[in-house]
């Protein structure tokens, strides 16, 4: 039988106190977790996440910087889910839905965050138009992560080229 | 005056001119074989080169070979 594509290689890593799932559709290279711990997250090993190159602690801490819902964890307790707080974790859209509508009001008038990954793309977040080749997408409070090594294969979008070609910049 | 007292002058000063400028919603171009043009509301950080840029519009080289990164010096058209 052929599998679903939209959720095969999806992943599960456990230690004895959490499990961090993975999910690669949703990744949009932004590295921030190599970054910070690549004791943990090596995206040239495989497989690519070792969850006993790090202290539970520091591997949350990482996962929570992820920009999209591609990293997320929760205790293997389950007990222990239920107490974790937005505090714990900036995927608010997964775990606490009902503050979504706060929270882009808020950011109605902030300035977009257009970040310049060191090394990598870069990551733009907010509320903005996006024009391209003939195309026009209103981006919601959500985030896009374009090319700026000249190498990815979805322009303009980045797919993690840049660490192949040994961008800097 | 108290150094506190020069940061809360900085900042309404900030303030207003934020104000007076009133920038217009932030708009991100993929211009075809050339560079990222940002215009508008936003806010470029980064941190590697630090820089920090409110301009209003900047243009950002995506194909990697500006000699001015983050920023396009034209070298797509070389």
């Amino acid at each position: 039988m052929e599998k679903d594509k939209s959720f095969s290689g999806n992943r599960k890593y456990s230690n004895n106190e959490i499990t961090v799932y993975w999910k690669p559709s949703a990744c949009i290279h932004a590295s921030y977790c190599y970054r910070e711990l690549i004791e943990v997250f090596d995206p040239s090993s495989r497989p690519w996440v070792d969850m006993n190159g790090a202290p539970t602690a520091r591997i949350i801490e990482t996962v929570n910087m992820c920009p999209t819902e591609a990293l997320t964890w929760k205790w293997n307790d389950k007990e222990k889910n239920n107490a974790v707080g937005i505090d714990q974790t900036n995927h608010i859209k997964f775990r606490r839905p009902e503050l979504i509508e706060e929270s882009a009001q808020e950011s109605k008038e902030n300035p977009v965050s257009v970040k310049i990954m060191a090394d990598g793309p870069v990551v733009i977040k907010g509320n903005f138009t996006l024009l391209y080749s003939g195309n026009e997408k209103k981006i919601n409070e959500s985030l896009i992560s374009i090319c700026r090594c000249g190498a990815s294969d979805h322009m303009p979008f980045c797919d993690g080229k840049h660490r192949h070609i040994g961008f800097t910049g | 005056m108290e150094s506190t007292d020069i940061l809360v002058l900085q900042v309404n000063s900030m303030n207003m001119e934020e104000n007076k400028e009133n920038k217009s919603p932030a708009v991100v171009e993929v211009i075809d074989s050339g560079p990222l043009k940002i215009s508008g509301n936003f806010l470029l950080i980064d941190l590697k080169k630090d820089i920090s840029d409110d301009s209003g519009e900047v243009y950002l080289c995506r194909c990697g070979r500006s000699g001015n990164k983050p920023y396009c010096d034209r070298s797509h058209k070389k």
